[in-house]
């Protein structure tokens, strides 16, 4: 006669064990769904081709200021032009800075708008990196933000005075290359500062006196005069 | 002696609170898209009225103080006053909760008063014990509360409502307080010219790249004072907020 087979009677420790296994169960299934969707998820984005256009407009700015004399305003914008035309993302800016009213404007305006800002944009990195005294561009630190952005954060570095903190948030254009669309200098934020600015003048005296006044500011500063 | 020491702690928990209601901004922090500039018109005419006496004045009178002074001497009289007002800032660190800071801002205080000469020569920096920017306004921002409307006022420029009470807490912890006599007004004149001539660069780059000097200044101190609150690393999502409020941010427009 063969022993019966006897399954003991279920115990509050039999019962603690079993819950500890399905707990154990769902944390490793967990953890498998979890390896699956990282797996699924997007590869890490290109720091490396973000940095190195951060890098390429360090690069210009460098060789201008240390030729500033020789290059002068004109040589200077005729070097650093290319590369903010190409390099930062001036007709998302521009919507950013006119907020709501980027919409009241033609295609003609825009069209118009977009390239007086790339003017701009050169014209001030001419105007002001037009000396040399030692000073040097480092990277210090690389950030994944949201919506695939990703944050370069730069110091120029200066002797005898503190560095100045200059952050670069970079975004991926409709044909996946990486541009320039804002840059924060010591925690200030250039778009905020044009959108209060041209937010005000277009209250005061439409698009018209806007674009009226970024062109004189070009001027000035091509003529090396303070308004 | 317990009584009294009871009694003067009721007397700053009530100072503080009378100065935090006095900045308008009671309660928890919180974002929000009221206009930060209800105080406008006001504000523009203090601005407009600062700015006749700069030109006028200060600005040129720093211009030449800049000129004609070895950049050793300007440094000095920079880290005499950086010093004479440091106790605010031992002060504020302290109530910020920054205990190590404030223990540094003490010894950094003590050691430049006297081995530095009175102040003049910054030998703590040397010596690992940074110079820190802390106020009573950044304390009421790190206890929580609201900035409050941008108040723009004569003479004394850009504030937000939660940085006036740090008038009152600056002038109560600055030994130019407690002083008169002649001596006074050329100290602060030099204060005032030292101060402009440090900001000579700042102005030159508003002067060269504002098309509305008034918006401008009041974005940037804005914002330089979240960088300060945040000891110069503020949360890097705060970078993003511009692109994510309009939701249609695509651009359509190519560059030819």
């Amino acid at each position: 006669m063969s022993n019966p087979i006897r399954i003991p009677a279920p115990s509050a420790v039999t019962i603690g064990r079993a819950r500890y296994l399905l707990i154990q169960c769902i944390v490793s299934l967990s953890l498998l769904f979890n390896f699956g969707s990282a797996l699924a998820q997007e590869p890490a984005p290109d720091f490396e081709e973000a940095a190195g256009i951060v890098m390429e407009l360090h690069g210009v700015l460098g060789e201008i200021m240390k030729n500033a004399d020789a290059l002068g305003y004109p040589g200077r914008f005729q070097l650093i032009d290319p590369v903010v035309r190409q390099r930062f993302d001036t007709p998302l800016i521009v919507k950013v800075i006119l907020s709501r009213h980027w919409n009241g404007l033609n295609d003609a305006e825009k069209t118009e708008f977009i390239q007086v800002f790339h003017q701009l944009s050169a014209a001030t990195y001419a105007a002001r990196f037009d000396s040399f005294s030692g000073q040097e561009f480092v990277e210090t630190g690389r950030e994944q933000l949201k919506a695939g952005r990703l944050l370069i954060k730069t110091e120029l570095r200066r002797p005898d005075e503190p560095p100045v903190k200059l952050d670069y948030l970079m975004h991926q254009n409709e044909q996946g290359e990486w541009r320039i669309i804002s840059v924060i200098a010591n925690g200030v934020n250039d778009l905020s500062l044009k959108r209060a600015e041209y937010a005000a003048v277009i209250k005061d005296r439409g698009f018209p006196g806007l674009l009226e006044d970024i062109r004189r500011k070009i001027q000035d500063m091509e003529s090396g005069k303070e308004s | 002696m317990e009584v009294n020491r009871v009694h003067g702690s009721i007397s700053t928990l009530v100072l503080i609170a009378l100065l935090a209601a006095a900045a308008g901004c009671a309660g928890p922090q919180s974002k929000s898209d009221a206009n930060p500039d209800p105080l406008e018109p006001a504000n523009r005419a203090f601005y407009g009225l600062n700015e006749g006496l700069d030109r006028g004045l200060v600005k040129p009178v720093a211009e030449v103080y800049e000129k004609i002074t070895p950049r050793f001497a300007r440094t000095a009289v920079t880290n005499f006053f950086d010093n004479l007002f440091y106790l605010n800032v031992i002060v504020n660190s302290f109530l910020q909760g920054k205990s190590d800071q404030g223990v540094s801002d003490t010894v950094r205080f003590v050691v430049n008063s006297t081995l530095g000469i009175g102040g003049l020569f910054d030998v703590a920096s040397g010596m690992g014990l940074p110079l820190h920017n802390e106020d009573f306004g950044q304390t009421l921002a790190t206890w929580g509360f609201n900035p409050g409307p941008y108040v723009y006022l004569p003479i004394k420029g850009p504030n937000s409502g939660r940085d006036l009470p740090d008038m009152l807490t600056s002038a109560l912890l600055n030994p130019l307080t407690y002083i008169s006599g002649g001596i006074l007004l050329p100290i602060q004149a030099l204060r005032v010219i030292s101060l402009r001539a440090n900001l000579l660069d700042e102005t030159r780059i508003r002067d060269e790249a504002a098309v509305d000097p008034y918006s401008f200044t009041r974005e940037a101190y804005l914002q330089r004072r979240e960088y300060l609150i945040y000891d110069g690393n503020p949360p890097s999502e705060g970078y993003e907020d511009i692109f994510d409020e309009d939701p249609d941010s695509e651009s359509e427009l190519k560059i030819e």
